[in-house]
């Protein structure tokens, strides 16, 4: 089943997809309770958010849910310049007539798809006034420039990520929103968990360098508040780990996955390839 | 005295000299008995040398005469050194010159061989030429002194290439240069010696006294020329890489001091007082410099100066509790006072075993540790006498821990080991007395490379960091008596607070105000000074609303400088707010002032915007109104601006705030803030302060002007921002005005204060700074800057308004949110 997906994968495909009946999970491991979590809040179609750092795998998580719960997922990366009206839908000139095509939101408020805004403090502002009415016991979404009211398909749900990290002066959701969502907070995974990832994700490393590498992500992650503007993510230790896999020395690997892309502070990178020294001897 | 078997020339000779003198005859015959083996004719030279150099100055001849046979016996010959000896005559007076030269020819054949002596003897002359005084200077240090540890001339030739470059140019004389220079030389290398003389000659030419101090390596800027200058790994310069390693490893920040040590003091030590970490200026290697501060850190983290074990040792000791000194730190002296004379014996024993258990306990968190630690101690070279005995079982008991334990060491190696076990253990080896006697002269030697006296500085002692560790720590053993954070609470710095704490008062609404009293009318008049002679910086007209007219060069305005640094508390500071900083620099990216990016959707421009002119059309077929902003602007958005911050320095931000510590804390961290988000925007911006004290005393700090970097002197000068004075606005406002360039089209000046204006010589009045301050404003407005006024004073509503205007002004209720409120308020201010 895997191979009918992997050859799915560089084709076009419509946004909208139920997940494959009986296709392989994808592989996702838990650090406590949100699955269940997440499963409570479908049952009664509360909107979700996600919270935690960059990397730890918000994401992941969420293709996880909606294989198991057979729902289609729209993901939808929100962006500086994502407008309500990239999200909803806007007229179209096709001929002489013009069309309406519905946005990615739109289409999940249809379809009963799970809708997932990614760091959506990203987005312009008036794109949380459009998901308002759908957080709330109204469900609606508002076509304003078709003058029509969609009422939500009882599978669909709305979810959104944000990384408190990303919580700037300028944006930030306001607390009107916020207050809308059930929130499930990550973090980066306990010791054990992210050792078990890291052997998933990159099957051929050996046991001692993922535990090794562990160490130094949770090493590096002490650093977050003297400069570090991100802790080390458990995805950049998965490519430490490929790099590592492809044959690159272990220093080399590490200064390439977790250093150079973290910080631009010469000290800052003097201290963390110290750790990796550490760990890794030449 | 007549010798048989000397030849009639030197019969004839010496018979000349003795019609000179009886002594000189009396002597040189007992020479020339050494000397005639090296032949008739160069006995001969010898003796006319004699003679001349005799007939020109009695002690010279004197001092060459006594002196040859040793110096003939080292050098083998006799003719190339008495033939410069000769050419001391051509000097009157150069008997000293002589002297010296006699004394340490001998030793400097046998040191140097016979080129390098002859090479010495030559440089010497050439100084004599240039003077006696140098030349007996020259003569007077001994060779081995001059040549350094390298023993060569090349040592040499680099000693006086400095002094020779200085006497061409300033006439440095040599006698000064020499009494430290050879050991400058041998502490910086030939390199740095140039700087050190340079900086000397320097110091020489503004005084005398000054410049021979500090030639002899006395003065405090001579020590420092050297400190800077040594050559090694300096860790001053490494502290924050340091400090951010230690944080990964052990989890919690240190600050890390420069200790006190200078080079003479002989090998450097990285030392902690239970607090901090004091590192010296240099140490030979890196690695042992790191290994050194990591151990140091060990001390800290695996509670080397933990109260409860400390206690335990006085009770075991049967001392009532540990003595404190006047900082309330634990002095370990009591502690090796029962050991008497055989104290240093102890101490290296308890070193061993306490060294040994922090080590392997850091071993147990950094993985590369141990064997870090024995490829330094393989490398290191073992000592002589009797340190060699601690220095090879401290090496043993890291070798066999690697080696997975054993050893007479290995209890400590145990997760469980505390401070208590390890004074256990060296009170047996003590007692077997195995280890040899010390001398503390011989200690220093006896440890390994990165270890060193660990009761070298009383401790404050730490509360237990069992609840951090990450490895198993006897739960069962008693938790420390004295609540946690003792150690810190207990310096002389929060004493002062506690001070402060008794006098805190209500002083919102009136903070600023110094001139406390009933109102009165203020008193111009008294304040005549202002006019009288000496009076400094600039004028600036103040406004008097009574008399509705301005008082013409009134206010006088005194550029000055802080001299306050403190740039560990800054880089504290700027850590503890690092996730505020983070978040701003974020969204200060976003607004860089040049964005490139088009702005999209407008009423007018060059180009269509796609996007939106096809959405027009769509939305006009469909029957609706679309607005017709289908323009995108090419033009880059300009938004450039720039600002000033002045913050108010009065005496009243030293008051403690709300929520714990005090006022000046909050500015510190938000000028420092406020500096790194600029940075990040790349507005020009200045920082400055003021205080006042009357009319003619306006001071006006700039920390960083506009076209200056962001150095960090400059976040030194903001770590150590403190109050003065009073706050006398309006003139301080007239003056940053000027300092605008009106380079930017929009210009900012924001002020912080923490109330409202006031002087000493205000009278009570409140009324008449204000009246001035909102004239002030006007001005400033009238000149293209736009002031801005953020107060930390509760009470600002009543009067901001009027001086400021609505809408520019802020009162901020939390003195704690000002690091991040400040650089948001000018972000948004500048849109």
């Amino acid at each position: 089943m895997k191979s009918l997906i992997q050859r799915l994968r560089g084709v076009e495909r419509d946004i909208v997809q139920t997940p494959p009946e009986g296709g392989d999970a994808p592989y996702y491991e838990a650090q406590g309770g949100e699955a269940e979590l997440f499963e409570a809040a479908y049952r009664k179609r509360l909107p979700v958010m996600l919270k935690g750092p960059t990397g730890c795998g918000k994401t992941r998580f969420l293709e996880y849910m909606a294989w198991k719960l057979k729902r289609p997922l729209v993901t939808v990366a929100c962006h500086e310049d994502l407008t309500a009206a990239d999200l909803v839908g806007r007229f179209l000139l096709e001929g002489e007539q013009t069309v309406w095509q519905d946005g990615p939101l739109t289409r999940a408020v249809k379809a009963g798809a799970i809708c997932y805004l990614d760091e959506i403090v990203e987005a312009r502002t008036d794109t949380t006034v459009v998901i308002h009415p759908l957080t709330d016991h109204r469900r609606q979404l508002t076509l304003e420039k078709k003058g029509v009211e969609i009422d939500a398909h009882e599978d669909f749900m709305l979810v959104i990520s944000y990384n408190p990290g990303y919580q700037t002066v300028l944006k930030d959701l306001k607390p009107s929103t916020k207050q809308r969502f059930v929130a499930i907070a990550f973090d980066y995974p306990a010791e054990d968990v992210e050792r078990r990832i890291l052997a998933n994700e990159v099957p051929d490393l050996a046991p001692d360098l993922v535990q090794k590498l562990v160490a130094v992500g949770r090493r590096a992650r002490v650093l977050k508040d003297h400069g570090l503007e991100e802790g080390t993510s458990t995805r950049a230790l998965v490519y430490a780990g490929q790099l590592l896999s492809a044959g690159l020395a272990p220093l080399d690997a590490c200064r390439a996955a977790l250093v150079v892309p973290a910080t631009d502070d010469p000290e800052l990178a003097e201290a963390l390839m110290e750790i990796l020294a550490a760990h890794f001897p030449q | 005295m007549d010798d048989p078997d000397l030849t009639p020339a030197l019969r004839r000779e010496l018979a000349e000299l003795e019609a000179i003198s009886f002594v000189a005859h009396r002597d040189a015959g007992a020479a020339l008995a050494a000397l005639t083996e090296y032949g008739e004719a160069a006995a001969l030279a010898w003796l006319r040398a004699a003679r001349t150099l005799f007939e020109h100055d009695r002690d010279a001849g004197k001092a060459y005469i006594r002196g040859s046979a040793e110096v003939a016996e080292a050098a083998g010959e006799l003719l190339p050194w008495v033939e410069r000896m000769l050419r001391f005559a051509q000097w009157r007076g150069s008997w000293r010159a002589v002297e010296g030269a006699m004394e340490h020819l001998a030793p400097a054949y046998r040191l140097l061989g016979r080129a390098g002596a002859l090479a010495w003897l030559d440089l010497g002359l050439l100084w004599c030429g240039r003077g006696l005084e140098a030349g007996a200077a020259y003569f007077a240090q001994p060779v081995a002194t001059l040549m350094g540890p390298s023993g060569d001339v090349t040592a040499l030739r680099a000693l006086l290439a400095p002094a020779e470059a200085l006497y061409g140019e300033r006439r440095l004389p040599l006698a000064i240069y020499l009494a430290g220079a050879p050991r400058a030389r041998d502490l910086l290398g030939a390199d740095a010696l140039a700087v050190w003389a340079r900086r000397g000659a320097d110091v020489l030419q503004a005084g005398r006294l000054r410049g021979e101090a500090y030639f002899r390596l006395e003065s405090e800027e001579s020590r420092d020329v050297l400190l800077q200058h040594l050559p090694g790994y300096r860790l001053p310069e490494h502290r924050r890489v340091l400090g951010l390693v230690l944080a990964a490893w052990l989890g919690e920040a240190y600050e890390l001091r420069v200790s006190e040590w200078s080079p003479e003091q002989g090998r450097p030590f990285v030392e902690t007082d239970g607090a901090a970490l004091y590192v010296p200026a240099a140490m030979a290697q890196r690695e042992e410099a790191w290994l050194a501060v990591l151990h140091a850190a060990g001390h800290l983290r695996f509670d080397g100066c933990e109260r409860g074990a400390i206690d335990e040792l006085h009770r075991r000791a049967d001392l009532a509790q540990p003595s404190l000194d006047a900082d309330r730190r634990v002095t370990w002296r009591p502690l090796f006072a029962p050991y008497g004379a055989d104290m240093v014996r102890f101490q290296l024993i308890f070193d061993l075993c306490e060294d040994h258990r922090i080590d392997a306990a850091l071993a147990r968190v950094i993985p590369n540790y141990l064997p870090r630690l024995l490829a330094a101690a393989r490398a290191a070279n073992v000592p002589e006498g009797p340190a060699g005995a601690y220095f090879r079982a401290a090496a043993q008991g890291l070798e066999a821990l690697a080696q997975g334990g054993g050893g007479m060491l290995a209890v400590l190696a145990q997760s469980s080991a505390t401070l208590v076990d390890a004074w256990a253990l060296a009170q047996e080896l003590y007692d077997e007395g195995s280890f040899p006697p010390m001398t503390l002269a011989q200690r220093a030697a006896a440890y390994l490379p990165w270890r060193g006296p660990n009761a070298a500085r009383a401790v404050y002692p730490r509360a237990r960091s069992g609840a951090r560790a990450e490895d198993a720590v006897d739960a069962s053993q008693p938790q420390p008596a004295e609540p946690s954070s003792a150690g810190r609470k207990d310096r002389p710095e929060a004493g002062d607070e506690r001070e402060l704490d008794t006098l805190a008062e209500q002083t919102a609404g009136s903070g600023g105000r110094v001139g406390a009293g009933v109102p009165q009318p203020a008193r111009f008049a008294a304040r005549v000074r202002a006019a009288a002679v000496g009076v400094q910086g600039l004028p600036y007209a103040e406004w008097d609303y009574r008399e509705s007219a301005y008082k013409a060069r009134w206010a006088w305005v005194q550029e000055r400088t802080l001299s306050e640094r403190d740039e560990t508390g800054a880089q504290a500071c700027l850590a503890r707010h690092a996730p505020v900083l983070a978040r701003l620099k974020r969204a200060l990216q976003a607004q860089q002032p040049r964005r490139p990016a088009p702005r999209r959707r407008q009423w007018e421009g060059d180009e269509l915007d796609l996007d939106a002119a096809l959405e027009f059309i769509a939305e006009r077929k469909a029957g609706l109104a679309p607005k017709p902003a289908v323009y995108r602007q090419r033009r880059l958005l300009q938004r450039d601006a720039s600002v000033l911050l002045l913050a108010d320095l009065s005496t009243s931000i030293m008051q403690p705030a709300a929520a714990g510590g005090r006022v000046v804390d909050s500015l510190r961290a938000a000028m420092l803030l406020f500096a790194e988000s600029l940075e990040a925007v790349g507005d020009p911006y200045a920082l400055c302060g003021f205080a006042s004290k009357y009319r003619d005393g306006v001071s006006f700090y700039t920390l960083k002007d506009f076209d200056q970097p962001l150095t960090a002197d400059v976040r030194a000068q903001l770590g150590g921002l403190s109050g003065r004075l009073a706050t006398r606005m309006g003139a301080a406002l007239r003056h940053a005005v000027t300092r605008f360039d009106g380079r930017c089209a929009r210009q900012l000046l924001l002020i912080v204060s923490d109330g409202r204006p006031a002087d000493y010589d205000d009278g009570g009045d409140e009324r008449y700074l204000m009246e001035d301050t909102r004239m002030a404003v006007k001005e400033a407005v009238d000149a293209g800057v736009h002031p801005f006024c953020l107060t930390l004073d509760a009470g600002g509503t009543d009067y901001l308004p009027r001086v400021f205007g609505p809408g520019h002004y802020l009162v901020l209720d939390r003195i704690e949110a000002l690091p991040q409120k400040l650089p948001e308020i000018y972000l948004r201010l500048r849109r």
